[in-house]
């Protein structure tokens, strides 16, 4: 059993904003399109699946697999929200 | 002292003993007998890296790969059985919800066969250009299409299939027999030669709409860079295998071979294709070893590690297999000669799960993108 209060939107968003920049070392605003910036690579949405499943302990699956879910820091958060949400709904 | 034999010790001799000195026999026969598939199988030794939970043995990626390694040495062909079971075992793991993984894993993890097919007539290092149609009907749908060069297709019980699907991409999970499955076996491959590679036609094959793999219409990229993942990891091992067995090959025959009255290993030019090789084989193990370890503590360096991997291994098997060739000369020049085949298998390891060219690209934008 853990005890680590849940992680809030900004806890979660403010990880994934620092991620970004110390890979891209670009500061991305919440609603910027990372992908759009031109800056990072096709390999790079991948790199984001697996940081935000190993930094939040979630589990991106078939159906979330979609670059819509990586696009914005917004996105992500809320995507890693919903993963956690649906966990504790005894879905683990 | 007792030595603790692991789970990986195990395997590695239930493969020795179940290869033996047949893989030049099956090369020469264009397959491997349905028996050892099904024994190699049913031991799990298939798709090792499926958890147990999910009936697998749960290996590491690190012991895996030395296992994929250990497999890649004596045998490509069988090799290649295992990258493409694990790569369909992962791909269910990483796609498919919990119903699906629950359904799938342990069948795979028992040891039916299965292969995974991206690739068509118009569409190789392009997969965008898939035609392949996985279109919803009721309760089913109906998967319409043309695969090429799918490794381990004629031994298949199961072929994860791409294809289109709505706006996006899906993967399904297609019998082998169902109806309107055709599997044509490729007629002598270059290498790999026993691997089952086939042109899969699929007509119209009507599917259980649960066979596709969680939900559908994702983004193509992320769901083959997903499959893939696996498939390069393996491949890399594989191709450090193949190191292995020529520097084993030449270094028996540079010691045992005598012209100009001593070994051949006396005569510095080829002492140095000795150093050459041991220096190609210890650096596609170390490049190995690291993407395993990023694979293994989840970090997300393990998505270039393991393509970095996948090009330094098999570039470096493809010329250390050209290497032992010229070392052994007219002793490994005799088709389905161990170096022989490493010569014809390794150079198709350059082509396959992102050629030397695409790996390149990936690389360059992975590198102007961190280090610019
Ligand atoms: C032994 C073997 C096993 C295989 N197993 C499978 C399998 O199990 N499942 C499956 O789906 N497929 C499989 N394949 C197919 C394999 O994935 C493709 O051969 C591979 O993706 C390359 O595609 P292609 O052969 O059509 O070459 P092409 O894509 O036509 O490429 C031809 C050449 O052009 C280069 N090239 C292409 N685009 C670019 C670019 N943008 N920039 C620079 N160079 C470029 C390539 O690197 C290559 O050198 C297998 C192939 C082989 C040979």
């Amino acid at each position: 059993m853990t005890t680590t209060p849940e992680p809030t939107a900004d806890v979660i968003a403010e990880r994934i904003t620092r991620f970004l920049e110390e890979r891209t070392k670009i500061s991305f605003a919440v609603d910027t399109d990372v992908f759009a910036s031109g800056s990072v690579n096709s390999l790079f949405a991948m790199e984001l699946v697996v940081f935000l499943e190993e930094s939040f302990d979630v589990e991106i699956g078939g159906s979330d697999l979609r670059l819509d879910n990586m696009r914005t820091v917004r996105s992500m958060t809320g995507l890693v929200q919903r993963l956690r949400d649906a966990d504790e709904d005894g879905h683990g | 002292m007792a030595e603790t034999v692991t789970e990986l010790d195990r395997l590695r001799a239930f493969a020795d003993e179940l290869i033996g000195d047949s893989a030049d026999s099956w090369d020469r026969a264009g397959t491997i007998p349905e028996e050892i598939v099904r024994k190699a199988g049913a031991r799990g030794l298939m798709c090792a890296q499926v958890p147990e939970r999910h009936g697998g043995l749960g290996l590491s990626s690190a012991d895996n790969g030395e296992l994929t390694a250990f497999v890649g040495s004596r045998c490509s062909s069988l090799r290649s059985l295992m990258t493409s079971q694990g790569m369909a075992a992962w791909t269910v793991q990483r796609l498919g919800d919990r119903k699906q993984r629950a359904a799938l894993l342990p069948r795979l993890a028992g040891g039916e066969q299965a292969a995974v097919a991206f690739s068509e007539p118009g569409a190789g290092s392009d997969l965008s250009a898939m035609a392949t149609r996985i279109e919803p009907d009721g309760d089913r749908v109906v998967v319409t299409g043309e695969k090429v060069w799918i490794t381990a297709a004629c031994y298949a019980e199961h072929l994860v299939v791409f294809g289109r699907y709505g706006d996006g991409t899906a993967a399904v999970v297609v019998p082998a027999h169902a109806e309107g499955v055709r599997v044509e076996r490729v007629p002598e491959p270059l290498g790999c030669r026993a691997a089952g590679h086939a042109r899969v036609r699929l007509d119209g094959v009507r599917v259980p709409a649960a066979e596709v793999l969680g939900g559908a219409g994702q983004s193509t990229e992320l769901l083959v860079s997903t499959a893939l993942a696996y498939g390069r990891m393996s491949v890399a091992w594989g191709c450090a295998g193949i190191l292995r067995g020529a520097l084993a090959s030449v270094s028996r025959h540079a010691r045992t071979r005598t012209q100009f009255g001593k070994p051949l290993a006396g005569h510095q030019l080829v002492a140095r294709h000795v150093a050459e090789l041991l220096a190609a084989e210890q650096t596609a193990t170390r490049v190995c070893a690291h993407a395993s370890h990023c694979w293994d503590t989840r970090s997300p360096e393990v998505v270039s590690a393991t393509v970095l991997a996948k090009y330094v291994s098999s570039r470096h098997a493809a010329a250390g297999a050209a290497t032992a060739v010229q070392v052994l000369a007219s002793a490994g020049a005799q088709e389905s000669h161990p170096v022989a085949r490493a010569y014809r298998d390794a150079k198709l390891m350059e082509i396959i799960e992102g050629s030397n060219e695409i790996c390149e690209l990936l690389l360059a934008e992975h590198a102007l993108s961190v280090h610019a």
